[in-house]
């Protein structure tokens, strides 16, 4: 299955190259074999019937967070800095890969016989420690570098309605385009499929592919914040899980094309369609860097509900990445972008 | 000249939902320019042509949009949450009115104990607000209002000349200086490229797309300024309404081109207008997205001191802003620079 093993492949930002090899490698076909670009983008053309010279652009990122060793101690812990938004109160008492090799390793924290009210505070990065079992510092050194990459050890778990596992921001959106490549018939416009690195440092890949493809409009797929857990309350959930897509129209950076936005809902509307509109509107996504960059493309999100997502475990509902599949599917034969488009203002 | 100001600064459109004020524009410039066009993320680019020998490109940059919120949720009894489109700190919506499309909203605030109502007023949060809109039931909401529905400030244009107070006199002021500007520019030496640009609110969008999309030599955003001419104002800053344009040096986003500020200078010095310099130690303008994309724009940025920016009620004074417009027409008449 994609997804899972979308999950267990380790990749945080700048680290992507064993997600898009899996990539490339399931999807390549001699007529189609993927393109990679100098960044590390990879994509994939599914070429239209002649009948349209436009491009709808399908986007995900690779990258996932994570983090990164900056320093080897003398007692043979590591010190760790943030790769992307990691809050650090999730880190503690879990497993980790350390390095290219996979070199298995554990963030404690002391015993709560040991504590007063250490739970009462927040542990910031000065505390959160990786230990690899190394006893000092030249111990450590021979097996750890300045620089190796730390990942969550989570291995995916698929329950009854539910897909578990780390990484799921955003490799739920790589396989739902994975599947979409390979199920998609050819259409009168062609589509591209985008995955993308450096998300969740900065919206750093996603630029470069708009001069290669100048696509007419993009949907920006995302496992998205879900927040339905009891302690948020109600009215500032963001999204909820088994509500189907969740199409967002405004995003840190950018108001979602309009157009995009009340031809999406308006077709869902009209064909009876399970979706949910967004219920934050914190987080960027790609599409502020699409719509910002060169000429501009307008961008529509419709995204998969994730709940804990920045951890080592998410979750999102089967039903949801299944009926985010097929929307999109029904979007893009139905030709909904460009018909908005098409409407003069 | 208010007439202009009252119509472009009443109409509800903030950041991706310029619409409505880019017709309302249009509106006013049918005859006075040679062409126009909306770009791919909304942006509404006018021109008129120069006829200049050594003729370049100018931008003059209005941003269309303005602050506002959206929302977020409906509850079962009708009320609604909001996040905020731009910088809305939650502080100026406690009793303020709402627009959505001609459904007004209440803003008022949560608290179950007298603890959490000290709270919601002395730590505005967007988690405590809610908006009435009159509704007896999410149902009832539902048939006026929808989750991701745009909505601005309601609040009245009032003449205190010769101040002028509205909201979203951030960026409309603009808009209508460079309305008038093309109108008042008979025959200008320079191509004029007016610039109604979407989304400046939530992170300089549309003119980072403008700035690839028009091979400008020269771009001016016209936006608002702070001000410090009130009761115990930013002593470190000197802004005062009535003191003419200013024309600005720094603000945080963008250190204006020397040969802008130079020919603003000049323009205004050769036809005594009066203006000020601007160093602003906050804030930024559609001037950073002009220099930064592609291979740079020389920008600067023309202010217009403005009291409570970001507030409901905007003040601007009105000589300030034909002042403004006198030296739009004279840049754009003026060969060289």
């Amino acid at each position: 299955m994609f997804l899972k093993d979308l999950c267990e492949i380790n990749g945080a930002s700048g680290n992507e190259d064993r997600v898009r090899s899996y990539i490339q490698e399931q999807l390549k076909s001699p007529e189609e074999p993927g393109q990679v670009d100098v960044l590390g983008n990879l994509f994939f053309e599914k070429k239209g019937n002649g009948t349209s010279d436009k491009t709808i652009l399908l986007m995900a990122h690779t990258d996932e967070v994570g983090l990164m060793v900056t320093n080897i101690q003398d007692d043979g812990l590591l010190a760790v800095s943030p790769i992307g938004g990691v809050d650090p109160r999730v880190l503690l008492g879990k497993r980790v890969w350390v390095g290219e090799n996979n070199l298995p390793g554990v963030i404690g924290y002391k015993a709560i016989h040991l504590q007063k009210e250490d739970f009462k505070t927040l542990p910031d990065w000065d505390k959160v420690r990786v230990d690899i079992g190394a006893q000092k510092k030249e111990e450590a050194q021979k097996s750890v570098n300045l620089g190796d990459y730390v990942h969550f050890y989570s291995p995916f778990e698929e329950y009854e309605n539910r897909y578990v596992g780390k990484a799921l921001d955003d490799r739920a959106g790589c396989a739902l385009l994975m599947a979409l490549y390979r199920e998609l018939p050819v259409l009168n416009h062609r589509v591209v499929f985008a995955f993308v690195v450096q998300e969740e440092i900065g919206l750093r890949g996603s630029g470069s592919t708009l001069k290669r493809y100048k696509p007419d409009a993009a949907i920006v797929v995302e496992g998205t914040t879900a927040g339905d857990n009891p302690e948020l309350k109600r009215e500032r959930w963001s999204t909820h899980l088994d509500n189907g897509p969740a199409i967002s129209y405004l995003q840190s950076g950018y108001a979602l094309d309009y157009r995009l936005f009340e031809a999406i809902v308006a077709f869902a509307n009209q064909k009876g369609i399970l979706y949910q509109l967004k219920g934050r509107t914190v987080g960027g996504t790609d599409g502020t860097r699409l719509a910002s960059t060169y000429f501009g493309v307008p961008c529509a999100g419709v995204n998969i509900p994730s709940r804990y997502i920045h951890s080592p475990v998410s979750v999102i509902s089967k039903k949801d990445f299944e009926n985010t599949k097929q929307f999109i599917a029904d979007i893009l034969t139905e030709e909904i972008l460009l018909k908005a488009l098409e409407v003069k203002v | 000249m208010k007439e202009l100001i009252k119509k472009l600064t009443q109409v509800s459109a903030p950041s991706g939902r310029e619409r409505k004020v880019h017709l309302a524009i249009l509106e006013e410039l049918e005859g006075f320019i040679d062409g126009y066009r909306f770009d791919n993320v909304s942006n509404l680019i006018v021109w008129k042509n120069g006829n200049g020998e050594n003729k370049k490109n100018f931008i003059f940059d209005g941003h269309a949009d303005e602050i506002g919120v959206v929302i977020t949720n409906i509850d079962e009894k009708g009320f609604l949450r909001i996040d905020p489109v731009g910088g809305v700190n939650p502080l100026m919506l406690l009793g303020t009115l709402l627009n959505f499309d001609d459904v007004t909203g209440i803003v008022s605030y949560e608290g179950e104990t007298d603890e959490d109502a000290k709270k919601s007023l002395t730590q505005p949060s967007y988690d405590y607000l809610f908006v009435d809109i009159g509704a007896t039931s999410r149902e009832d909401a539902q048939k006026k209002v929808h989750i991701g529905q745009f909505g601005s400030y309601l609040s009245p244009f009032v003449d205190m000349d010769p101040m002028l107070v509205s909201k979203s006199m951030d960026d409309r002021i603009a808009c209508a200086i460079v309305v008038q500007a093309i109108k008042e520019t008979q025959n200008p030496y320079h191509n004029i490229y007016g610039i109604f640009s979407v989304q400046e609110e939530v992170g300089i969008l549309g003119a980072k797309v403008a700035a690839y999309d028009i091979h400008a030599d020269i771009a001016i955003a016209v936006d608002v300024t702070g001000h410090t001419d009130t009761p115990k104002g930013n002593k470190r800053m000197d802004l005062q309404l009535g003191k003419g344009p200013a024309i600005k040096i720094k603000d945080k986003a963008s250190i204006s081109d020397e040969s802008v500020v130079r020919l603003l200078t000049k323009c205004a010095k050769a036809n005594q207008i009066p203006f000020q310099y601007e160093v602003l130690i906050y804030g930024g303008t559609n001037a950073h997205g002009y220099q930064l994309t592609g291979a740079g724009i020389k920008s600067g940025t023309l202010s217009i001191p403005c009291r409570y920016v970001h507030s409901p009620h905007e003040m601007v004074h009105l000589e300030d802003v034909k002042n403004a417009v006198r030296l739009l027409n004279a840049v754009a008449l003026k060969s060289d620079w």
